[in-house]
């Protein structure tokens, strides 16, 4: 088997969000001798990446979307895991704090966003909705967080998301985490306006931003 | 080469060249046609778009014959309270409201609805409302409808009785999440046939399902089905307008008719909303922030144009803050809205804003 079979059968398993089959041909893959990195990114991450294009076409949708993450996480593990075992160093996900502010019930979008993040291999921890600025940043602290992603629906609690930084800032906590926001009300502007790190327009574009943040 | 002053989706302003808002126009339609299957504009529709952006007035309008009528939805909200959309909080009632919009603003149709403006919270609250429909029925002309949001999410933990999705979902619980999902859409169905009947009993001229579909498909499936109620049963005149240009697939599997709901644009949204007995058909289309405004209202009035050229009942699209092409942005500016208004009536020949 070439390695080009290799890698379709891996983003192929993606598509089919099967997380047996992700494993089994990530552990294939490598006993074939395909390098960890290059079955991830020419196989499995070219498969989730389609997921999301299809998600945002209406074509496929948020159960498969969680599900092909799921089986995203799978194949990660096993590549992970045979780094370790050759010596190297077994990569870690960043941990990535998000959820819907205080006052806000709104979690179908953040719910989204969550599962973009953990199909691009972040360790997210989903806060859920009406989170408090002290529940954001003991998380993050709890859990060394690299990012910490605020969701507001409304335009009357993305105030809420400047209550966050400027809780993050009196407690000098600010240049430690990144921040992003973003959910129906917030823009660029509103970003810039309170000091967030980026802001997230979609799903997509959250992953982009925060990729762009932590330099991936 | 001068300069043509313009917006961006947040409303920020920014100075495009002929050529730049051209091809922002020709790329917003385009991005339009390939997510939704549709055509494109044509040159002479593109041509149109960069005549309403290029006017140097503030303010435009549509020709002289072209008017449209103004159908209202949201309540009155925006001049009782000082939290809803930019609310101007006047110490008025929201009876008196309705009958500013009337007889100030010159709306063709206005709604009342419970402040919260949801049907679960509007329940216990029907009493109150029926009284205020009945007076305003007395005092105005204008057809005279009741409205609110299905928001079927009130209908999952922390707010109703079901477990929600975005819990289960995470842990793979497909089969419990979408079980949860159809138990609360008959929930939510059941409440807004309850609502709309007692409405129906004190004679309103109809029924505004606003903001249909926020929590996903099977939010859309409890509207319809509650619209297809109403119709055998009722008198009513009913309005659907939708919360965003495609239909969510928290649940995936949910159909009407045999069509499935997930992943639907608004022109295949307007067809279930005809099937189910709908009068009015209200799509959304969402802004980009980051995109010019001209791209947004190139995409949505491309979105609007295929709606317009399959309906068999009146178009009133929104325009609004965030959606129709307008900026999202808490005042969206009055240059930014009447240019995707017009664009709307002149391009999309959408019935009604």
């Amino acid at each position: 088997m070439g390695n080009e079979e290799f890698y379709k059968e891996a983003g192929d398993a993606i598509k089919a969000c099967d997380k047996e089959k992700a494993a089994d041909v990530a552990k294939r893959a490598l006993a074939a001798g395909i390098a960890p990195d290059e079955i991830l990114k020419k196989g499995f991450i070219v498969g989730i990446t389609e997921m999301g294009d299809l998600f945002e076409r209406g074509q496929v949708f948020l159960p498969e979307l969680v599900l092909a993450s799921d089986a995203m996480s799978a194949a990660a593990a096993v590549c992970s895991a045979a780094v370790a075992e050759a010596g190297g160093d077994e990569e870690v996900e960043e941990a990535i704090v998000l959820g819907t502010v205080q006052g806000d019930v709104h979690d179908i979008g953040k719910t989204i966003v969550v599962a973009f993040l953990r199909a691009n291999g972040y360790n997210v921890h989903d806060l859920g909705r009406d989170v408090s600025a002290d529940k954001f940043i003991a998380k993050a602290e709890e859990v060394d967080a690299k990012v910490i992603g605020m969701s507001a629906l409304l335009t009357t609690t993305m105030r809420e998301q400047k209550r966050i930084l400027e809780a993050l800032e009196k407690q000098g906590l600010k240049g430690k985490y990144k921040t992003i926001v973003g959910g129906g009300a917030s823009t660029q502007n509103w970003a810039d306006q309170i000091g967030a790190d980026a802001y997230g327009e979609d799903a997509n574009d959250s992953v982009k931003k925060i990729n762009a943040l932590l330099g991936r | 080469m001068s300069k043509i002053w313009t917006r961006m989706g947040d409303g920020s302003a920014i100075e495009l060249t002929p050529d730049e808002l051209r091809q922002e126009i020709v790329a917003g339609s385009e991005d339009a046609a390939d997510k939704g299957q549709i055509p494109a504009l044509d040159e002479n529709e593109i041509d149109k778009l960069v005549e309403i952006f290029s006017a140097p007035w503030r303010v435009i309008g549509v020709e002289p014959g072209h008017e449209v009528p103004l159908t209202k939805d949201e309540t009155a909200c925006t001049l009782v309270s000082s939290q809803l959309s930019s609310g101007a909080h006047l110490q008025i009632s929201r009876e008196d409201a309705v009958e500013v919009f009337e007889r100030v603003f010159a709306f063709d149709t206005m709604e009342l609805g419970w402040i919260d403006y949801s049907f679960k919270p509007a329940k216990p609250m029907v009493s109150l409302d029926q009284v205020a429909v009945e007076r305003l029925l007395s005092t105005t002309i204008f057809p005279m409808l009741y409205g609110a949001m299905p928001n079927m999410g009130l209908y999952y933990t922390p707010d109703g009785p079901f477990t929600n999705p975005a819990d289960l979902l995470p842990l793979m619980k497909m089969d419990e999440a979408r079980a949860e999902e159809m138990n609360a859409a008959e929930l939510c169905m059941e409440d807004m046939i309850y609502v709309c009947k007692r409405f129906d009993e004190i004679g309103a001229d109809g029924i505004d399902f606003d903001t249909t579909a926020s929590a996903g498909d099977a939010d859309f499936w409890a509207t319809l089905k509650t619209v297809e109620e109403l119709k055998k049963t009722t008198d009513l005149g009913i309005e659907v307008g939708m919360s965003g240009e495609f239909i969510l697939g928290m649940h995936g599997e949910v159909e009407y008719n045999g069509k499935r709901l997930a992943g639907m644009f608004p022109h295949q949204q307007l067809k279930v909303v005809e099937e189910a007995g709908a009068d009015i058909f209200g799509p959304v289309c969402n802004t980009k922030t980051n995109k010019a405004a001209a791209w947004n209202t190139a995409r949505a009035v491309t979105f609007v144009k295929e709606v317009c050229k399959q309906a068999t009942i009146p178009i009133h699209v929104n325009v609004g803050m965030g959606v129709g092409g307008v900026p999202m942005f808490e005042t969206p500016p009055i240059d930014a809205v009447t240019r995707a208004s017009v664009a709307m009536v002149e391009v999309a020949k959408v019935d009604g804003l």
